[in-house]
């Protein structure tokens, strides 16, 4: 989808759904999983979902192929409207989608046993806990990083700081997370 | 080494982007100080939750509803799902299920039921025993007829005899009484014109 985004994005704007359903169909997932990152929740990233297509839907004509892929656009109108909700709706959730974690689908080609299934909802039900007591800007930093598995220009350019500032943001992200990571597991007995 | 400073590169430590120098001056702290070791260890942790963290796979409800309050035209299926929601999701749901599991429970009570009594079922059913039953049926029919037919004829046949005797009796009778009768009038009374055939008597009627 990549190479042909640009096509598609024409193909859109001439009124092709099918390059449309296309879009959605390619960055979906995506966009669906950067939401339930930020929100932990699945009703939540539902809506921003939807919210964040039919933006993009209506803004497909300011695209511009000049200044930047089509994925660092949709990922930039996507991120800012996930900021948006937070400052409309002013909460950081502390909890995390416990339930929903248990619940999730777990994307791994290798069958994995039941055993290490909940090892992984555990842990990563630990790390979503720890990320929401994070300040906004170093979870997004790690969100971004280290979910999204973006690069630290990507993140520079989506952001809209200098990559210096990424990094040392990031850096920061990790220490703070690794320490109440460890507080959290020393006060719940856990070992690494 | 200070803390700060391995506090500072632990990240970039953990991804291994750090000049060969840096590293291994960061290895060695580590291993004299506890606490930067443990930050290391919790770091490391994230990386492998991050890595392992799950992918949440997207409805297509959801991506109907962004088509339809975006482009509005309708989701293209693939034959399986078309196949799966023509067929299959009518077929499968917890009211077909509960239907398909109560009828089959009824059909295995009424096999149960009717199990001893097949054999017998099945014999009676057989065509060779039809047969049988109707052609007895109509033998019988037969025999009740002929029955029924000879005493028909025994009745007629009484009722013809008393009916004979009964008009041979009434016959003598009427002779006896009308003879002596006719032999007074030709003797005493004028002869008197004939009668017409109304003004007759009953008796000469009746041997007419």
């Amino acid at each position: 989808m990549l190479l042909g985004d640009e096509k598609a994005v024409e193909r859109c704007l001439q009124g092709d759904d099918a390059a449309w359903e296309a879009v959605v169909n390619s960055y979906g997932k995506r966009i669906y999983n950067l939401s339930y990152r930020y929100t932990c929740r699945r009703d939540e990233a539902e809506d921003l979902t939807q919210e964040i297509f039919i933006r993009v839907y209506q803004n497909l004509k300011s695209f511009r192929a000049e200044s930047g892929s089509f994925q660092s656009w949709i990922m930039k109108v996507g991120r800012n409207l996930i900021i948006d909700h937070f400052r409309r709706t002013r909460r950081y959730q502390q909890a995390a989608g416990t339930e929903e974690m248990e619940n999730m689908n777990l994307k791994d080609d290798k069958v994995p046993s039941p055993q290490r299934i909940a090892e992984q909802a555990e842990a990563s039900k630990f790390l979503m806990a720890g990320l929401q007591a994070l300040p906004p800007e170093l979870k997004e930093a790690v969100i971004l990083r280290d979910l999204e598995g973006m690069s630290y220009m990507e993140i520079a350019e989506l952001i809209g700081i200098p990559e210096g500032t990424v990094k040392s943001r990031i850096n920061r992200a990790r220490l703070e997370l690794a320490k109440l990571l460890s507080k959290r597991r020393t006060q719940a007995g856990m070992q690494v | 080494m200070e803390c700060g400073f391995v506090e500072e590169r632990l990240s970039e430590y953990v991804e291994r982007s750090l000049p060969h120098e840096t590293m291994v001056g960061m290895a060695e702290h580590l291993q004299e100080c506890p606490l930067c070791s443990r930050l290391m260890e919790e770091m490391r942790f994230i990386f492998v939750t991050c890595k392992a963290f799950p992918t949440m796979e997207l409805d297509t409800a959801l991506l109907d509803r962004i088509l339809l309050r975006t482009s509005g035209r309708p989701r293209t299926r693939s034959l399986r799902e078309r196949l799966r929601s023509y067929f299959l999701r009518p077929v499968l749901t917890p009211r077909f299920a509960t239907g398909v599991g109560l009828t089959l429970l009824f059909a295995a009570l009424v096999v149960n039921l009717l199990a001893p009594r097949a054999s017998v079922l099945a014999t009676a059913l057989s065509p060779r025993e039809l047969l049988g039953r109707m052609d007895r049926g109509v033998q019988q029919i037969y025999s009740e007829g002929l029955r029924l037919y000879t005493s028909k004829n025994e009745l007629q046949e009484q009722f013809t005899l008393y009916k004979n005797n009964l008009l041979g009796k009434l016959g003598i009778m009427i002779e006896q009484l009308d003879v002596p009768m006719e032999g007074k009038k030709k003797a005493t009374e004028p002869k008197q014109p004939e009668k017409s055939p109304k003004q007759k008597s009953s008796v000469l009627l009746l041997r007419a």
